[in-house]
């Protein structure tokens, strides 16, 4: 079986040989970021920067959690708020491989940025195993391209270190236990971010609403969740699907936005079960999404397909 | 400790395969299938698993050297979806597009008894599935294991050698006894 203390080992003295200037973390305060950061920090100490950047597209407050994070972990870090430059760079853009590559590169450029600035040679990512199998490349096929893999430009300067290349997120979990890291069982969240959580242009306008909807299902689900309901899933969150349809507000005609609840069961995100959850918890999170957004959202759906045939996040 | 390879026909789960195999404390490596048969042989294999692949490669096209290894191999051979309808239409069997293609969970049925490789598996299971194409006819000197409701071959077995081929993913968390299955084929592979 997978050994995580010997894994730490491991790699702590891998990173000490094969990192051989200052280097750089992508920091998004996700369990894969976190763990690579903790154990490049114990290979490099003061040789590694902590980069963060705001995409725009993150979830409610969740940039300044991720500040207080890297914080309590003593990293030296950057923070870069660039959601200006990423709704502008996505102005226009529908095709979720588009958005995908879009960001990928952009993360680069701002990498790329700081690492002249601080004289920084390597770009350490915690990519892990679905992210480059799904990203595809020779015999394989691209499912979808992951911003850190299939999405990075070819030109980088950055020389790449991927140290959780081999792992799968159950066995991330097993290592960021045992490095006690407060994060081991946060919900994985992709880099595009929300950007990938809404069906056509990622406007900020749409943005929000999909922000305020991804809020409350979270809400929602942790507290059925605390209160024994259901068992956590794997992953949930809500999809903005810009279709409209027909509603009735206050014996009024209603014409808004769909939004979709997706919430899965999975141990290594390589196959998902949707998650059965309760009519009572889902009739919660329906109203309230209805409600709080009104003006711009009157149907909600719940979508019941595994991985095989879907995917997890809809982009 | 076995030494088993995983030939990586670029599918989705080759990956997983090589991960069940060395938490069952396998010697594992995933090689490409382009590997030669030699170099295999000069480092010890003694089982191979060919992995599945992007959709259509076993129906039309070659699969690099998993002829060779075919061929040539005295160990035991899993082949999985991509790697299973191969081994078929190399030894004269049939593989064409399914009428109903199946992805995600299916109950599967084993036909035979006292099958080493499904020892401890019920008779009825639920399994994972992902796949457009199928074996439509048995080659000659194989049997047939296991079936499904929208597909006839989903397991099938050489006459005399120790060569399996599997239209399910036992390597997938979500199947019920794939564990198990891989800890047969080891155990045959350690024989």
């Amino acid at each position: 079986m997978f050994n995580p203390e010997k894994f730490i080992e491991k790699t702590i003295s891998s990173l000490q040989k094969e990192i051989k200037a200052k280097a750089l973390i992508a920091f998004s305060g996700g369990v894969d970021s976190t763990v690579c950061a903790t154990l490049a920090n114990k290979a490099i100490g003061k040789q590694l920067i902590a980069v963060h950047v705001n995409t725009g597209y993150m979830r409610k407050n969740e940039s300044e959690q991720v500040k207080k994070m890297m914080e309590d972990l003593s990293l030296n870090y950057r923070f870069v708020d660039a959601s200006k430059e990423y709704y502008l760079a996505l102005k226009g853009v529908e095709d979720p491989e588009n958005k995908r590559k879009i960001i990928g590169e952009k993360f680069i450029r701002i990498f790329e940025n700081v690492a002249r600035e601080e004289k920084i040679e390597y770009l350490v990512q915690g990519t892990i195993a679905p992210d480059w199998i799904e990203s595809g490349g020779g015999l394989r096929d691209t499912i979808k391209s992951h911003h850190n893999v299939g999405g990075l430009p070819q030109d980088m300067e950055l020389r790449l270190v991927e140290p959780l290349r081999d792992l799968y997120k159950d066995e991330v979990r097993k290592v960021a236990r045992s490095l006690r890291l407060q994060v081991s069982d946060r919900q994985p969240f992709p880099g595009p971010g929300l950007a990938i959580r809404i069906i056509g242009e990622a406007t900020p306008e749409r943005t929000e609403l999909v922000r305020e909807a991804c809020d409350i299902v979270e809400k929602e689900i942790e507290r059925a969740s605390d209160q024994k309901i259901i068992e956590r899933p794997w992953q949930y969150f809500a999809v903005l699907i810009p279709i409209r349809t027909v509603g009735v507000h206050g014996d009024k005609r209603a014409y808004g936005n769909t939004i979709a609840i997706r919430a899965v069961h999975s141990v290594d995100a390589m196959t998902c079960h949707y998650s059965m959850i309760p009519h009572e918890v889902i009739d919660v999170i329906s109203m309230k999404i209805t409600n709080t957004l009104k003006e711009k959202v009157n149907r909600i759906v719940y979508d019941v397909t595994n991985k095989p045939p879907g995917t997890v996040e809809w982009e | 400790m076995a030494r088993i390879y995983v030939v990586d026909n670029g599918g989705q789960w080759t990956h997983r395969e090589w991960r069940i195999l060395r938490d069952l404390e396998v010697e594992t490596n995933i090689v490409p299938n382009i590997t030669l048969f030699k170099d295999l042989q000069e480092e010890g294999v003694q089982g191979l698993v060919l992995s599945g692949g992007a959709p259509r490669i076993g129906l039309d096209s070659s699969l690099g050297n998993c002829a060779e290894y075919l061929e040539k191999a005295h160990f035991p051979i899993l082949g999985i979806c991509a790697g299973h309808q191969f081994m078929a239409r190399h030894f004269g069997g049939m593989v064409k597009p399914s009428k109903l293609p199946e992805f995600g969970q299916v109950e599967l049925t084993i036909c035979v008894e006292d099958e080493p490789l499904f020892k401890e598996v019920l008779k009825r299971s639920i399994v994972w599935e992902s796949h457009n194409d199928e074996v439509t006819v048995l080659p000659r000197n194989f049997i047939k294991l296991a079936e499904s409701d929208n597909c006839t071959i989903q397991a099938m077995r050489h006459n005399h050698k120790l060569f399996y081929g599997l239209q399910f993913h036992p390597e997938v968390e979500h199947t019920q006894f794939g564990e198990k299955i891989f800890k047969n084929f080891i155990q045959l592979c350690e024989e």
